[in-house]
């Protein structure tokens, strides 16, 4: 088995093995993600009682949201988090001494949960589509293994962005501050609170031009059908490439300078 | 053959905000931050030869851990130059951190709620260890670390002392060649102390390794370096061997007494310094010059039943090394 390979393998083993011990926490983390795209279901579905809203019927917004659940599980990112704590603590400082970089551990972390998380998600989408007839999807291999490429886009973009941001913990006490400016932000301009389709227009054409819609809105919309038209997809399936070349530029300019000012502190 | 670890005038400079007490300094400090220059190391030169245990000496702040860093490349220094086993530490890569091996006493690596097992083989996995070698130098370093019993606890469970063995074990699973070690001994208890001394002798002799370590405890340096570097204030105080500092610096002798019936304070004072008198046991502090013929006299006139000259405690001439600011070395 080639090198790397191995290196990963053994990184997602030791995350799944750290996990292990921490069932009842993840167990909570996983579902306050689901939290979120619930209670946003069960107020659209309230306001879509009278009728559709903009197009969007009760059964439209059901599958929206199971779509922003599954797809939040698989794109979250929380390095930044860990990053700062390791930077400030002194915890980085053994990991650059491996003769791996840092990021290959995160990228392995994420792996390992993610995987674990979604699938459980999937399978409690599947088990409520068995007595809920709205949320089921049609049989559609192709667009499925379009919306797997959209989510492997949307999940890099994510943990560039925040892995990025965290490292500026190199510079400033505020990392994690920004990543939850960030994170604010996303909640309208993402889709986690409503389809972009029914955000005032304004507020539609800045999330437009950020990356916000890429990591969410696009791949739910490629899994529900929002996503139709050729020049839809190629539209999406570019924003995607675009933002993950500008933020894998950012976070490569963000590690070369960090390490130089690098203070180590701490043993 | 060149040196394991080379450092020409290595200096490493921070910029520390300066921030006033109180509520109005804070909000100065957001308006008009203002920064000092702090140098933690000031060009410091030395060469560690292959093979040889070095100890860093210095107190808090030195400049001691700075070094280290900038040695195994965590830290890109201001100025200076380094090479270590061949590579330029911070531009050496993966070749480079595959040949040394990092052990901080104060922070781990260590999966914490594991058992130090899967720590091993992930670190198998990342520094690329064929499987028939792991075996070999696991059961090496299990053996010579005495881990039998501890490899199938959560390291979470383990005492301060098996943790920093399993640490110790778990960065020379690569077999590196050039050892740093940052206070491998911290917080250890006196047998755990002396089993992780006795380790560094051993893994030194059977594999030849260059150590470069930095400790607050005497007996780390006296069981193990036969060269140290004094550090403080970020500069190079002294560089040589530990006898030709005690030497240097120790202008005095303790001649350490058991007295016989009837000695008393007084009367040893006419012979030297009285540092210690608990009867019948006594410390006298001489002229290093003095130390023969101040023992002669005082067996000659005063009934002794045992007589010790020793050099001073090397703290004392750690502590006077510090404060007098040896230059050079042996």
């Amino acid at each position: 088995m080639n090198v790397w390979l191995r290196r990963y393998a053994a990184l997602v083993r030791s995350a799944w093995l750290v996990d292990l011990q921490y069932r009842a926490a993840i167990a909570i983390w996983m579902l306050w993600n689901v939290t979120e795209p619930a209670i946003a279901l069960g107020i659209w579905w309230s306001i879509a009682s009278q009728g559709a809203v903009q197009g969007f019927g009760r059964d439209d917004f059901a599958r929206y949201f199971f779509g922003v659940a599954l797809v939040n599980q698989l794109t979250l990112a929380w390095d930044a988090w860990y990053i700062d704590r390791w930077v400030r603590d002194g915890e980085m400082n053994f990991r650059l001494a491996r003769p791996i970089g840092p990021v290959h551990e995160a990228i392995a972390d994420n792996i390992a949960y993610k995987a674990r998380t979604a699938s459980v998600v999937l399978v409690v989408w599947m088990l409520v589509a068995l007595a809920w007839p709205v949320v089921r999807l049609p049989f559609a291999p192709g667009r499925w293994a379009l919306f797997a490429l959209a989510v492997a886009l949307a999940a890099a973009i994510r943990f560039l962005n925040g892995y990025a941001t965290g490292l500026l913990a190199f510079w400033t006490t505020r990392a994690t501050a920004l990543m939850e400016l960030q994170f604010g932000i996303s909640l309208f301009l993402s889709g986690r609170i409503a389809p972009l389709a029914l955000l005032p227009p304004a507020v539609a054409s800045v999330a437009g031009v950020l990356w916000f819609p890429y990591v969410l809105s696009f791949p739910v919309e490629v899994l529900t059908g929002g996503v139709v038209t050729p020049e839809q997809y190629v539209r999406g399936f570019l924003g995607q490439v675009c933002w993950l070349a500008v933020w894998w530029a950012a976070y490569r300019v963000v590690w070369r300078r960090g390490i130089r000012h690098y203070g180590a502190v701490g043993g | 053959m060149p040196a394991a670890i080379v450092a020409e005038r290595l200096t490493k400079t921070y910029q520390v905000k300066v921030r006033d007490a109180g509520l109005g300094g804070a909000v100065r400090a957001l308006v008009r931050p203002r920064y000092r220059e702090v140098r933690a190391v000031e060009a410091i030169s030395f060469q560690v030869e292959r093979g040889e245990i070095v100890a860093f000496l210095g107190p808090n702040g030195a400049g001691k851990t700075t070094t280290l860093k900038m040695l195994t490349g965590l830290l890109y220094p201001t100025a200076g130059r380094a090479h270590v086993a061949g590579f330029t530490p911070w531009d050496g890569g993966s070749a480079f951190k595959r040949r040394i091996a990092l052990v901080l006493g104060n922070k781990q690596q260590l999966l914490w709620d594991l058992p130090p097992e899967e720590t091993f083989q992930l670190n198998q996995a990342i520094y690329a260890v064929p499987a028939t070698e792991f075996q070999a130098r696991r059961d090496e370093l299990v053996a010579l670390l005495d881990l039998a019993e501890v490899m199938d606890k959560p390291v979470r469970q383990l005492s301060l002392g098996e943790r920093m063995k399993c640490e110790l074990a778990a960065a020379l699973l690569h077999r590196p060649e050039i050892l740093f070690l940052d206070e491998p001994t911290l917080g250890l208890d006196v047998t755990a102390q002396e089993a992780v001394r006795g380790f560094l002798c051993a893994y030194r002799a059977r594999h030849g390794a260059t150590i470069l370590l930095t400790s607050h405890y005497m007996a780390d340096v006296t069981a193990l370096a036969s060269r140290v570097l004094i550090i403080n204030r970020g500069r190079l105080l002294y560089d040589g061997a530990l006898q030709a500092l005690v030497a240097r610096m120790a202008h005095t002798k303790r001649l350490e007494l058991v007295l016989g019936d009837g000695v008393s304070r007084e009367q040893l004072a006419a012979f030297g310094e009285v540092r210690e008198f608990r009867f019948p046991n006594a410390v006298l502090e001489v002229p290093r010059d003095q130390a023969t013929a101040a023992s002669a006299r005082l067996l000659a006139s005063v009934p002794v039943v045992d007589l010790s000259i020793q050099d001073p405690a090397l703290e004392d001439v750690i502590r006077r090394a510090f404060a007098e600011g040896t230059e050079g070395g042996a």
